[in-house]
């Protein structure tokens, strides 16, 4: 199954997207059912494992801890989602790695696979973030190509395609208002972010 | 055995006759006697395996495979171990430790218990979860992590016969294709000769979905190992419990005599129930090794997704005709999908089951059919769900081509089928491939359906609204279809080599009434009632007095259960015979207890007594002579009153009917009404006329679904999209219209009391009619096929491609116009 789309923020600009796209807690807060998105070491359990709660985000967070957390190139990570499908509710345990971050042209790639009870899929997704023409702002365009297995996969795209298109439209919208959060309380603190990653 | 057969086989008064038993106000044969089995079922204290408790019973859960093909890599059990409740998880590799890790298939193919290496299809069973209760065995399910290392599948059969496919069936030794099997039947030469010479001939490709039985109860097993007397009963979901306690002995080591098999009531089988399934074998072993009864129980999406489907042919009909409409020859090519095993479930010495009935009911000179069957990455299966061995795809075969034909030449269907029916003094009738029909009167049957169907004024009626141009278009199908049922004679059906015989044991007790034990099983066919009214028949009791036991190997006579309509024509002649053996022995206690010679002691089958002959006065009951048996024996005879019959059938039943289904095609849609539905029935003489009509509806109910709505459908990763009810569409109430039943009756003149099976001749014959209608509303604009399920989006694109088709605006615009002109006229 494919999906992509794109949406424009008219008053972000990209490095400030960029910024935002690249913090695990922010985009863990825009994704609904996503419990935690964490770098994957080889001791790491996902029965053990208990996200810090409350953890803050810009602009109230501590631009150097923003800066620590973010995405890095080649690095794992551990991400548990629970999505509600028809009559099924999987949990997924997924493990993704970002295969390429482009500061420059703000394109960010990764691959990625997750197991649930009776159901697996794997994906490749990207995306790319472009300066719109008549203004500051950006224009953000997303992929993903996933091979879905087992007990989602049978209910059919009839199905599947609400699910998905919902949780990206939710995504988007939070992570839009993220960014015009990020916008309007401060205007230093991106750039400041974007000097340490 | 065979002796007891032709001894008994003959009634004193000549063998069967049509209808001249009529129950007699005792509940005999043709009375509509109420069924015995409904009391605990209608007021729920029916008992299916989920209901059955033990104490200290574990739960069984099976984790299947998202994958349709991968290669497991590992399978981690630590963390489903570690929820509290969980007892066990069995993998394959546990399995091997007790030579369980494969079994063999009906066809003697090596099938997977668990997946001991790659899986094979989605859904497949890779490891079992034993906990404490059936919520925590599923939780535990959810912890065991299994690494795949994913494969390209292919779920289509003829993909998967391409060279670059991938290989499915590595397991097996030098494998190199998808490739299953080769069959073919009749001759190829006179066939082909046959069609060059030919005035007309036609062809048609049509594919028999791939369906599934789905009875309202899936499988399910208690395995319940008892340490102190080293013997393991498995509560089971079977249509055949002696059969699986022998295949049961073979695979586990466990001595038959230590392995007791009951089938309790059973909520449907339909075909579904006849192969082993790995979870039946899981929860036996499950039992054993744990000494503690293990109970599994499938949901409805793991039944749909795992066990036997039915169909799956993909289909090409030929046949040869004179310019006048007689059929000289038929020909037929078959590419079969047996899914990633061969475990079709029929007769070993027949791969492609009775396909080759395909000659039908007709009197067709020359005939050739040719077979491959493939390997996909799908379930396993091939069952024959409420058929006798893919005798259904054979009737949808050449009722589709004769209709296709009829076309062709511009003939009424009805009077095709008439100028070609076998005529009712060529019976006993050997067809082209070889098949022994016993007896028929296609003739009769179909002009009864067509006179009960008003057949000319619906033709009449359909021209009408062709010539007028309506919005909904009439068609009216026929199929007259004969079935071939009760398999033996065991010479040529055996099932992994046990013969196709079946069994009665008839236990007269003192008081005068009696114990009948069966060795076919029930799942909803009435044969409490049934075989109590065969028995009270032959010997002259009151129905109420029998009772009916079976479904449990360590009471029951063996048989090789119930599917193919083998009940009746099988072990009801078993019934019937064991039933004159007692009455053998009546007479001479008769004889004692009247002071007479035993020579001299007659039965009146209308009073159900005996007496001496010349003397009807000096007569006894049959409550008499079971006091006598026990208390007052003739020394010349063992005390006790009781008989018990293996039948080898000397040859099978062909029972047949002919069924018109008129319907509505709204030109606008798409969609399908039942106008008319009349189905005729021939099955020989009737035991409980209330039950076959019963049967009939039900059958006709899953034959509507079978065209109109029911198709397992992957998608390119080799995922189920038709793997639930949401997605797998049942006929409901509301699809169902209502039923003109009909009967005539041929007896089977090799058959004890003449009767042949009735119970799958609706499922059998329906789809063909049903589709021949729908085709035969489109047939004026060139339509000659239209492919199951026909949803409404399948039957708007035949007509649209007839230029049929009418667009909703059109329609609106229609009615401006009309009104206008209207005006016009008033002005």
């Amino acid at each position: 199954m494919e999906f992509s789309g794109e949406f424009e923020l008219e008053d972000v600009p990209p490095e400030k997207a960029w910024v935002v796209l690249s913090d695990p807690i922010a985009v863990r807060n825009s994704l609904k059912g996503c419990q935690y998105i964490t770098p994957m070491d080889d001791d790491f359990g996902f029965d053990d494992y208990e996200p810090e709660e409350d953890v803050e985000t810009l602009p109230e967070a501590d631009p150097e801890d923003v800066a620590a957390r973010a995405f890095v190139e080649s690095q794992e990570y551990a991400a548990l989602m629970q999505v509600g499908v028809g009559s099924v509710k999987p949990r997924f345990e997924t493990s993704v790695t970002i295969n390429e971050r482009d500061h420059d042209d703000f394109i960010m790639t990764a691959t990625g696979s997750g197991t649930a009870s009776g159901s697996s899929f794997s994906m490749e997704s990207g995306m790319q973030i472009y300066s719109l023409e008549d203004s500051e702002g950006s224009r953000i365009e997303w992929w993903t190509e996933a091979d879905i297995s087992g007990r989602i996969a049978q209910l059919g795209s009839r199905v599947i395609n609400p699910v998905a298109n919902k949780i990206v439209g939710n995504f988007f919208s939070d992570i839009e208002q993220q960014m015009s959060d990020v916008e309007e309380t401060d205007s230093g603190i991106t750039d400041r972010i974007r000097g340490m990653l | 055995m065979s002796s007891d057969s032709e001894r008994f086989a003959e009634a004193e008064d000549g063998g069967p006759q049509p209808e001249k038993h009529c129950g007699h106000g005792r509940g005999g044969m043709g009375e509509d006697v109420k069924r015995k089995e409904d009391q605990r079922f209608i007021t729920g204290r029916g008992n299916y395996v989920d209901d059955i408790k033990k104490p200290d019973m574990l739960h069984c859960e099976i984790v299947r495979s998202p994958h349709a093909h991968a290669r497991i890599e590992n399978i981690d059990k630590s963390r489903a171990l570690d929820v509290d409740g969980v007892v066990a998880v069995l993998t394959a590799d546990d399995l091997r430790e007790y030579d369980l890790a494969t079994m063999p298939t009906l066809m003697a193919d090596t099938q997977d218990v668990l997946v001991n290496d790659k899986v094979k299809f989605q859904s497949q069973e890779v490891a079992a979860v034993i906990a404490t209760d059936r919520y925590t065995a599923k939780d535990g399910a959810q912890k065991v992590v299994v690494d795949y290392d994913v494969l390209e599948p292919v779920v289509d059969a003829e993909a998967s016969l391409e060279d670059d496919a991938p290989l499915i069936r590595d397991d097996i030794e030098d494998k190199e294709d998808n490739h299953c099997l080769d069959w073919e039947t009749g001759d190829e030469e006179a066939t082909a000769e046959a069609f060059e010479e030919a005035d007309v001939t036609v062809t048609e490709d049509m594919l028999y979905q791939r369906l599934h039985p789905a009875p309202i109860e899936t499988c399910g097993a208690v395995g319940d190992y008892d340490p102190g007397k080293d013997k393991l009963t498995v509560h089971m979901t079977s249509q055949a419990p002696h059969i699986h306690r022998t295949l049961f002995a073979q695979v586990s080591g466990i001595p038959e005599h230590k392995i007791r098999i009951v089938s309790p009531d059973v909520g449907g089988g339909f075909g579904n129930k006849v192969p082993i399934y790995p979870g039946y074998v899981v929860a036996a072993a499950a039992s054993y090794v744990l000494e503690q009864p293990v109970k599994w129980v499938e949901e409805r999406s793991e039944n749909i997704q795992s066990t036997g489907f039915a169909r799956d042919y993909d289909m090409t009909g030929e046949l040869a005709a004179t310019d006048d409409g007689e059929i000289l020859a038929v020909r037929t090519d078959v590419l079969a999908d047996h899914g990633a095993y061969n475990a079709v479930a029929q007769p070993s010495k027949f791969p492609a089951g009775f396909f080759n009935i395909f000659t039908g009911s007709y009197d067709i000179d020359t005939a050739y059919g040719s077979l491959t069957a493939a390997y996909t990455n799908t379930a396993p299966g091939g069952v024959a769900y409420r058929c006798s061995f893919r005798v259904t795809e054979a009737v949808y075969l050449i009722e589709r081509m004769v209709k296709v034909l009829a076309d062709e030449l511009g003939m009424d269907p009805a009077e095709i089928r008439r100028k070609n029916f076998i005529q009712p003094e060529q019976f006993p009738y050997e067809s082209s491939t070889g098949w022994n029909y016993d007896s028929g009167d296609y003739e009769g049957a179909l002009d009864k359906a067509l006179e009960m169907a008003d057949y000319d004024h619906y033709r009449e009626e359909q021209q009408r609204r062709i010539d007028e141009d309506a919005d909904k278009l009439l068609g009216i199908g026929i199929s007259s279809f004969t079935e071939v049922v009760g398999a033996g004679p065991g010479k040529t059906c055996d099932i992994a080599g046990v013969e196709m015989f079946d069994s009665a044991e008839i236990r007269v007790h003192p008081t005068g009434n009696a114990t009948v034990r069966v060795g076919v099983q029930t799942q909803g066919q009435g044969h409490e009632t049934t075989f109590a009214q065969i028995v009270a028949e032959e010997l002259g009791m009151d129905v109420e007095d029998i009772t009916v036991e079976h479904g449990d190997t360590d009471t029951d006579p063996y048989g090789l259960g119930t599917y193919g309509s083998r009940s009746t024509p099988v072990a009801g002649a078993a019934a019937a015979v064991a039933s004159r053996k007692v009455r053998e022995k009546a007479k001479a206690i008769a004889a004692n207890e009247l002071e007479a010679a035993e020579e001299d002691i007659t039965w009146d089958r209308e009073s159900g007594e005996f007496h001496v002959a010349g003397a009807p006065d000096r007569s006894v009951t049959i409550t008499e002579i079971a006091a006598g048996a026990y208390m007052n024996h003739p020394s010349s005879e063992e005390p006790g009153l009781e008989a018990v019959n293996y039948y080898d059938p000397p040859e099978m039943t062909y029972p047949f009917g002919s069924y018109i289904v008129i319907v509505e095609v709204d030109r606008e849609t798409g969609e399908v009404e039942f106008e008319k539905f009349v189905a005729v029935d021939d099955c020989g003489n009737r035991i409980n006329p209330m039950i076959i009509e019963g049967q009939i509806h039900g059958g006709l109910a899953q034959g509507i679904g079978t065209a109109m709505l029911e198709h397992v459908t992957f998608d390119d990763n080799g995922n189920v999209t038709g793997g639930d009810f949401m997605n797998y569409l049942l006929p409901t109430s509301m699809e169902i219209p209502n039923f003109e039943t009909g009967h005539t009756v041929t007896p089977s003149p090799h058959h004890p009391i003449g009767a042949k099976g009735v119970g799958e001749s609706p499922t059998v014959g329906s789809p063909p009619a049903i589709v021949n209608a729908v085709v035969d509303a489109m047939s004026h604009a060139g339509i000659t096929h239209v492919e199951m399920p026909m949803t409404p989006d399948t039957v708007w694109a035949k007509l649209d491609e007839a230029g049929l088709a009418t667009d909703p605006a059109d329609s609106i615009s229609l009615e401006f116009e009309d009104q206008s002109s209207d005006t016009t006229a008033d002005d």
